[in-house]
């Protein structure tokens, strides 16, 4: 079956810093107590530009939005602040969306994290997207929150930001960890009543139930596809037991994409970036190991650990059997993310075009390929259904 | 397994096991011996097991309750305190019907011994605090637990990392792992962002006026012993007793702190 009529098509940026020395390679950890004396800040300087750059290109192949995220203390991502990052790709555009996938909430005034978002919405006119995320382990190990408290926090911060972004007059808050004695956000969201929202997470069904309470989204991470598929089933039975109807845009498919001539060209092209990217960016050594951050049954099903044992390892054929990896030609790529998208029933998709530490020709050429040969043939095959169905009645 | 390695290993063998609803919270509570009652408040993890317990059983009752969050014990995340610890203590003594009795407390635990003495000296008879947390120190600060990795941990529990290393299984073991996270997580409810302890303990240690035991290994890398003093200068009555060659689990690694605090008790 072809792609959804209204799919919409969105490309993933990490911004990570690059320019690590190679000898680095045997840190136990890229997280957290990395010395910042690795980071040359005329290289990363020039990285922002770059990545900027890219993101403009997005715009103009015709990409609906670009997702970025937060990470902090590691060379993996350049966005500790994403609000940053997404204001500049603001002003540098004119049509692109940006996905802000985003501040955990609970490690922010969550006022605060309303303004800033409502700033940008008003500034974009309309163009921002949010996805919430609880955060990974290794944020709390720089963040004045108590692990053991972050859920709750974090439910109570985005019903902080929900209050001040639907409330038309000044409201109050007072809760367990926030008070607000009035919460009154100037400039309101340009989106009415507010920004597409979306709740990160990585199958763990807790996470899910928070989407489904909120009737937000759910925006799976990097993890498996047997994973994702049952925090889907989850999310729609959950969903339509709460009277409600799953909208195909709810639950986005994000795909690590690389796509060039031939199959072949593909791999040799793409993975020493993966490998990088698996084996060195995402290394969170033990700084994993977070007291609180997650609950004891699901723990014992991780096997004791509190991110899979796979987090930080790279292995090409586990990724190409169990991960949304779609690297090869175009008519390979083509396949998987239609297959894939049928399976999700997603009319939302997220192309992740840079892995690791892969230079901006490869990107350009990425992108290009999904942009020019990949959704079009995506289009063209649904279009033809379509004229095939027609024809058929 | 030998016969040898089983003896070596905490065992619950011989305590009583009850279990008491206080306040809604599953507390269990182990107790061996008979005699004047004493109680033993756990530090920050149960697997080091209560083996030394047994040499104070001879001529006393002694009392082991699991923290709520920790052991066999339930959960109850509102809970997040000492003080909460404390006043869900006074309601366990109540139910034990403990009139006057004996505290006793190590690490974790004997920071909520502090405390409880300072609001309830009066219940108390004796008091024993083991490698003690609880009381911040400027010029001694101590490490902070929650930073230190587990490869090290065994170093930082034990003088000899192979006492700490005995006490730990063999093989990989999921339950042991879920126990640790789930008690490491009761503790971070506690003292997450205060690692060092509860900077207004100092401010009120002078209302602890019961006899005062420190005892303390010389070489704690938890709570170092340069800190002691900090304690004896405030406490009204104290005696500190420093085991030589022994670090933070004084009661596994060193009978001779187990017999002194026994001794101390006897008195």
């Amino acid at each position: 079956m072809p792609i959804l009529p209204s799919t919409e098509f969105l490309v993933a940026h990490y911004m990570p810093y690059t320019e690590l020395p190679p000898e680095e390679a045997s840190r136990e950890s890229l997280w957290v107590d990395i010395p910042n004396s690795l980071f040359d800040p005329k290289k990363g300087h020039d990285l922002y530009g770059r990545y900027f750059h890219e993101a403009v290109l997005a715009e103009k192949l015709g990409f609906d939005g670009i997702c970025i995220n937060e990470h902090h203390a590691t060379a993996s991502s350049m966005m500790p602040v994403p609000s940053l990052i997404a204001a500049t790709i603001f002003a540098q555009t004119s049509k692109l969306k940006v996905c802000v996938m985003g501040t955990p909430p609970n490690m922010d005034s969550p006022n605060r994290l309303a303004e800033t978002y409502a700033m940008l919405d008003v500034m974009s006119g309309g163009r921002l997207e949010i996805a919430i995320p609880l955060g990974t382990p290794m944020e709390y190990w720089v963040n004045p929150v108590a692990p053991a408290t972050a859920r709750k926090r974090h439910r109570e911060a985005i019903d902080i930001i929900l209050k001040a972004w639907t409330s038309r007059e000044a409201t109050s808050h007072d809760g367990e960890f926030f008070h607000y004695k009035y919460l009154n956000v100037w400039p309101r969201p340009y989106q009415d009543p507010h920004p597409p929202i979306f709740i990160v997470g990585s199958g763990s069904l807790e996470t899910v139930d928070l989407a489904v309470e909120y009737g937000f989204g759910y925006a799976s991470t990097f993890s498996p596809i047997a994973k994702q598929l049952q925090a889907l089933d989850y999310f729609r039975e959950k969903t339509t037991d709460s009277g409600r109807s799953v909208q195909p845009n709810m639950f986005p498919l994000t795909v690590m994409t690389y796509v060039a001539e031939t199959d072949d060209q593909a791999l040799a092209e793409f993975e020493a970036h993966a490998k990088y990217y698996f084996d060195f960016l995402l290394r969170p050594g033990e700084f994993a190991n977070l007291p609180g951050y997650i609950a004891l049954d699901e723990l014992r099903k991780r096997g004791g650990h509190v991110l899979p044992k796979s987090h930080g390892k790279f292995d090409w054929n586990d990724l190409q059997d169990f991960y949304r990896v779609a690297v090869g030609s175009v008519e390979t790529v083509t396949n998987k993310i239609e297959k894939w998208a049928e399976e999700v029933g997603s009319s939302r998709i997220i192309f992740e075009v840079h892995t690791g530490d892969m230079p901006h020709w490869k990107l350009a050429k990425n992108m290009t390929l999904l942009a020019e040969k990949v959704v079009p043939e995506l289009k063209r095959r649904r279009d033809a259904s379509g004229a095939r169905t027609e024809a058929a009645e | 397994m030998n016969i040898t390695q089983k003896i070596t290993k905490p065992s619950m063998e011989g305590f009583e096991r009850t279990e008491y609803d206080v306040a809604g919270t599953k507390t269990v509570v182990y107790s061996i011996g008979s005699g004047d009652p004493v109680v033993f408040l756990h530090g920050g993890a149960t697997f080091p097991g209560f083996e030394f317990a047994r040499s104070w059983a001879r001529d006393r009752k002694v009392i082991i309750p699991h923290h709520p969050g920790f052991g066999e014990s339930g959960d109850d995340d509102r809970i997040n305190s000492v003080h909460d610890y404390v006043l869900h203590y006074l309601e366990l003594f109540d139910q034990l019907k403990l009139e006057r009795f004996d505290l006793a407390g190590h690490s974790f635990g004997a920071w909520i011994a502090a405390e409880f003495a300072i609001e309830h000296a009066h219940r108390l008879r004796k008091l024993v605090l083991a490698g003690p947390t609880g009381l911040v120190i400027k010029e001694h600060p101590a490490p902070d637990f929650f930073k230190i990795r587990a490869t090290e941990l065994p170093e930082y529990l034990t003088a000899d990392p192979k006492v700490a290393l005995s006490l730990f299984p063999e093989e990989p073991d999921v339950d042991f792992l879920v126990l640790g996270y789930r008690e490491t997580t009761s503790l971070s409810r506690v003292c997450w962002d205060k690692p060092q302890g509860n900077r207004k303990l100092g401010r009120w240690l002078h209302r602890v006026k019961v006899p005062t035991l420190l005892v303390w290994g010389e070489r704690d890398r938890f709570c170092p012993i340069a800190g002691a003093s900090a304690w004896t200068s405030v406490l009204p009555d104290p005696r500190l007793e420093v085991i030589p060659g022994v670090g933070h689990l004084v009661f596994e690694e060193s009978q001779a702190a187990v017999e002194a605090a026994h001794r101390f008790l006897a008195e």
